[in-house]
């Protein structure tokens, strides 16, 4: 019983690490940027909903909707504001670019993290289910809007997936992740992949911020643990490698969530951690690592 | 270094410390606390200066090496009862232990990955220390018996002193021999090798003198808040402090790491009034500089006019 | 010259995943002489030298410096046995001044030197007066002139005092009295009991220099002898030639009144300090095919890069009577100038129909379908490898991916810059054929970069030669056969 308890819970936990992870490096495969502020954009996109299903009375759908559309105007802004200038820049030499746009994307970050408290304070926020009610799996009573959250979060990736391995424009998303100059040579302008990629992150941190917050509540304290847990899924699953990061997803998601239930609580990130650890250093680029 | 640039430092830096050696004349005990946490996180910077200006390595986590010398001080201290000398002997040595455990793997990794190792180090500290909470006092933190002083002005000289101490040795190592060959295994490895250098000693050498110098400092730390917690010497917050202060202060100088972290930890306390705002101005200030400056405050007051 | 070989070179090899770069080097240098290595580009010469400083790896073989065997030990163990490179490209440290970079080279590997003595100051000095950088000593390599970078670099060989020099293409981007210079002082290593090996693809710019010389192809040595002895050998010049000269058909159905597609006037590109084009002066006629010949390092890609809008440049470059000045590089590709690359720039783990259909996304669907027929027909060996990764084809099947995928677009000018590199030569008639074929049944205008001059005069309406980034010559290929096939090595 206990056993399939942790399945389900496992799963959407991994669902939606997945989601925010697969966001992640997708960033890093095709613009070569590690986003130290990506669990901001996923708070913004949290609160943002959640004010707008409230105080804004647009409820749960419309409120989401505009969680997402945040989060996407915040990738932008994250953008061209911060990464864009420092990859410009004459006087950072190339070696030093990362560790600028590392620092620059952290303290962005801080930020908004920062701004968020002080308009909406630092107190947790729920979205309100989407479904209520509670769904019964073989004796193991589950909330429904899990199973949705669940769902969605697949959507999402296959619809991702559909999009970079079916369609012209996504196919050009996966060439610049590899040859950004080929690219180049047949006439494709960089500057358009860039636009696209970063507004496909920010719809996809976006959906993972909205759905956190009705899964689990988000408050902006949460912002850099949200990094960190997807900056260590992504190198588990090596940088840049899509389906390295789903499959890492799950593997941390069910790794956190037995812990809780078998061991305990409070060691939730423990064997986690000890797996990033044997991880770097047996294999330093992950399970499908490329870069 | 540019024999113009170098005398410009030395005067800058000649004059930062005649200045702060007044500043307890003026300024109350409260002010001087601030400067005082503010002169150790100064070295912290240098440290981390050293290994990333001049060895080329990003070290995430600073705050292992930190974290490692304060509570093995902090605990010897508590739990032993050992003199302030001696606690400071073997925070500095533990430190320098850990600097060597972590430098030697992590050296042969590329690029991001040494970082990670370097974050993931912290992460270990942290829970450890969280774990093993009857030695340590888990997240609460421990106090220690003694303390350095508990006169606001006496307590500013000692970090004072350690300050100035600290950079005249990271000073001295940068200008010397080994800070050139360290400097050419930054900028290439490749070269420095053909040349007949052992890229990898002379980094864990460069590993080993930030690992004591923060050891010691995290520490010296301790002795002077009386206390010891993750919060203040462990969490990777206090990490990114160190990284922001280093750049934004200007790397490769040393002082300028010095200068960063003053400016970051004084602006901070000044906005207070401001609240939770305080630290988005300082971060915002730190970006745009970062963005506009990206030689740091030294290093722009440094090369202004010489156009090179 | 002493008897006994300082350097001994036994069975040297090296494997890149399943790419032999070098299969069963041996050779031997002494104390005292002059070594020229040379092979037309992808010989394996660069990869024999970064083995013998440790800078890679052998697969196997043996490096004896003086009996003791050095091979696969890190580079600087082997730099303090006594074994230094100078690289094809200056590695100063940036930020310290030209004294600061000579004295680096004269510190020993110690962790205990803080100071060094007055001795090492005034060696660097001495040194840097040697090389003629006395005036500079106290300037950052940023504002030294590029032959002066060079000087910096041969100061840094002097300071290590080794028995051993490499020197990687020691001529490369100076002029012709900067080269008289830096042969004196290469020749002085020698006179000072020095074994010094100079690796570089042109035998004539190193033939006044060396004893001896050895040539290589495809990693391995193909022949000995002084530098006469191998500018005529036989193999040598098949390798770099591509073999015998055919007399050429007439082939040309372009006359002199086709309008002008490309024109280039006065064009200069720096690279760094090295001046890597200067004043490139040609024009390509709608329909025409105009080979560009020169040997590696003589600037074909820089100026194909150029063209393409991806390396800044004085001077004007029209197409169709437009100036590509400030076009990006993907307008300029859409325009219809599409180059297809020396490195190819395949997307390795797409597959070849993948690959095609990027270089096709700005036609709509029949036409894309129609054009891919075309290729399918002109390659028929992609037809039946469509859903292959790119990365798993054969070297000549990915070039012919890459020229197909650069076809795709359905230019009015194709780039194609050394097609033939490391290809056997089976591959190149099939390649041969199909450009052949390319002609007869479109009208597209080709500019053809390439070394292999058998392959490229059959093709070509006119040819230039250009050589250290000037155009030295330019005709008709049956002149070019009749006056540069002797002197052209």
């Amino acid at each position: 019983m206990q056993g399939l308890q942790i399945l389900i819970d496992g799963f959407t936990i991994s669902s939606l690490y997945a989601l925010g992870a697969i966001g992640f490096t997708l960033i890093f495969g095709v613009s070569g940027v590690l986003n130290l502020s990506h669990g901001a954009i996923m708070v913004v996109a949290a609160l943002v909903g959640w004010y707008a299903a409230g105080d804004l009375g647009l409820g749960t759908y419309f409120g989401s909707v505009a969680g997402v559309a945040s989060a996407v105007a915040l990738a932008y802004l994250t953008y061209f504001i911060v990464v864009r200038p420092i990859q410009r820049s004459r006087t950072i030499s190339k070696e030093e670019t990362e560790i600028f746009v590392l620092t620059g994307t952290l303290l962005w970050g801080i930020m908004i993290q920062v701004g968020m408290a002080y308009l909406f304070s630092d107190n947790p926020v729920t979205m309100r289910p989407l479904i209520a009610g509670v769904t019964d799996i073989l004796g193991v009573r589950t909330p429904s809007n899990e199973m949705l959250i669940a769902l969605v979060c697949w959507l999402a990736i296959a619809l991702l997936w559909l999009f970079v391995n079916r369609t012209g424009a996504g196919k050009a998303l996966l060439a610049a992740s590899i040859n950004p100059r080929g690219l180049t040579l047949l006439g494709y302008e960089l500057s358009h992949i860039y636009w696209l990629v970063w507004g496909i992150y920010g719809v996809l941190a976006g959906i993972a911020g909205v759905l956190l917050a009705s899964f689990l509540g988000v408050s902006t304290g949460n912002a850099g643990q949200l990094t960190a847990s997807a900056f260590s899924i992504v190198v588990l699953g090596g940088l840049g490698s899509v389906s390295g990061s789903l499959i890492a997803a799950y593997v941390v998601g069910y790794l956190e969530t037995a812990t809780a239930y078998l061991i305990a609580p409070t060691l939730r990130p423990i064997p986690a951690l000890i797996l990033l650890v044997m991880v770097v250093y047996a294999r330093p680029q992950g399970l499908l690592g490329r870069r | 270094m540019h024999s113009l640039v170098r005398s410009r430092l030395f005067w800058i830096s000649i004059g930062a410390a005649v200045v702060a050696s007044l500043l307890p004349l003026w300024l109350s005990a409260y002010l001087l606390s601030v400067l005082t946490g503010a002169y150790y996180f100064g070295v912290f910077a240098m440290s981390w200066d050293l290994l990333f200006g001049f060895a080329g390595e990003v070290n995430f986590g600073p705050t292992f090496l930190i974290g490692l010398g304060a509570y093995s001080a902090a605990i010897l201290n508590n739990q032993y009862h050992l003199p302030i000398p001696l606690c400071l002997v073997a925070a500095a040595c533990t430190a320098l232990f850990g600097g060597v455990l972590l430098a030697v793997p992590a050296l042969r990794l590329r690029g991001p990955y040494f970082g990670l190792v370097t974050l993931v180090a912290v992460l270990l500290l942290q829970n450890a220390i969280v774990i093993f909470a009857k030695f340590t006092g888990g997240e609460i933190g421990m106090t220690v018996f003694d303390v350095l002083s508990i006169d606001a002005t006496t307590n500013y000289y000692y970090a004072l002193g350690f300050l100035v101490v600290s950079a005249v040795l990271l000073t001295r190592i940068a200008n010397s021999a080994i800070g050139l060959i360290l400097q050419a295994s930054g900028q290439d490895p490749v070269e420095a090798a053909v040349l007949g250098f052992n890229v990898t000693k002379h980094k864990v050498a460069a590993f080993c003198i930030s690992a004591l110098l923060s050891g010691l400092a995290g520490a010296m730390l301790i002795f002077y808040m009386g206390a010891a917690s993750v919060d203040t010497v462990i969490d990777i917050s206090i990490g990114v402090q160190i990284i922001i202060a280093a750049i934004l202060g200007g790397r490769r100088t040393i002082v300028g790491a010095a200068i960063g972290a003053v400016f970051l930890i004084v602006a901070t306390e000044f906005l207070r009034p401001l609240g939770q705002l305080n630290t988005f101005v300082v971060s915002a200030v730190a970006l745009a500089v970062i963005l506009l400056l990206p030689d740091g405050i030294l290093g722009f007051a440094l090369r202004a006019g010489t156009r090179e | 010259m002493s008897s006994r070989p300082v350097l001994e070179v036994r069975d040297l090899r090296k494997r890149f995943g399943g790419l032999v770069a070098v299969n069963g080097m041996s050779f031997d240098l002494h104390a005292g002489e002059i070594l020229g290595l040379i092979g037309p580009n992808g010989s394996g010469k660069s990869t024999v030298m970064k083995l013998i400083m440790g800078v890679e790896r052998p697969s196997g073989g043996t490096i004896r410096l003086n009996g003791e065997d050095l091979a696969g030990l890190p580079p600087h163990r082997i730099a303090r046995a006594g074994i230094t490179i100078m690289f094809q490209h200056s590695r100063p440290l940036h930020r310290q001044t030209v004294l600061e970079n000579i004295k680096l080279a004269l510190l020993p590997d110690s962790l205990l030197r803080l100071a060094t003595g007055p001795e090492v100051d005034r060696n660097a000095r001495s040194i840097a007066k040697r090389v003629g950088l006395g005036h500079a000593i106290d300037r950052r390599p940023g504002t030294l002139p590029f032959a002066d970078l060079r000087r910096m670099e041969l100061a840094k060989v002097i300071a290590r005092d080794p028995k051993v020099v490499l020197i990687d293409e020691p001529f490369a981007g100076l002029t012709l009295t900067e080269i008289a210079a830096f042969s004196e002082l290469i020749r002085a290593l020698g006179d000072e009991g020095r074994a010094v090996l100079l690796v570089d693809h042109s035998v004539r710019s190193i033939a006044a220099l060396a004893d001896r010389v050895l040539a290589m192809y495809l990693g391995e040595p193909i022949a000995r002898g002084n530098a006469e002895e191998v500018m005529s050998n036989e193999t040598v010049r098949r390798v770099y030639l591509g073999g015998e000269l055919q007399p050429i058909g007439q082939n040309s159905r372009v006359t002199a009144d086709a309008p002008s597609l490309l024109q280039i006037e006065q064009v200069r590109v720096l690279y760094g300090k090295a001046q890597a084009l200067d004043k490139i002066g040609l024009f390509v006629r709608q329909g025409e095919c105009v080979s560009i010949v020169g040997l590696n390092g003589a600037g074909k890609t820089t100026l194909f890069n150029t063209v393409s809008g991806l390396v800044p440049y004085s001077g004007t470059i029209r197409f169709r009577d437009d100036d590509l000045r400030n076009k990006s590089a993907g307008e300029i590709a859409r325009a219809g100038v599409v180059q297809c690359p020396e490195s190819r720039e395949l997307f390795g783990t797409m597959s070849v129909r993948e690959n095609l259909d990027l270089g096709g996304h700005l036609l709509p669907a029949n036409a894309r379908a129609r054009q891919l027929e075309m290729l399918f027909g002109l390659f028929p060996i992609l037809a039946s490898r469509q859903s292959q990764a790119a990365r798993t084809l054969s070297g000549g099947e990915q070039q012919m991916l890459a020229i197909a995928r650069a076809l795709m677009m359905n230019p009015a000018l194709l780039i194609l810059d050394e097609p033939t590199l490391g290809l056997a030569p089976v591959v190149i008639e099939q390649l041969s054929k199909a450009l052949g074929e390319l002609r007869k049944t479109t009208p597209i205008t080709l500019l053809l970069g390439e070394q292999n001059v058998t392959f490229a005069l059959p093709h070509a309406d006119r040819v230039y030669v250009l050589d250290h980034g000037r155009l030295t010559w330019e005709g008709g290929p049956a002149k070019f056969a009749e006056e540069m096939g002797q002197g052209y090595l």
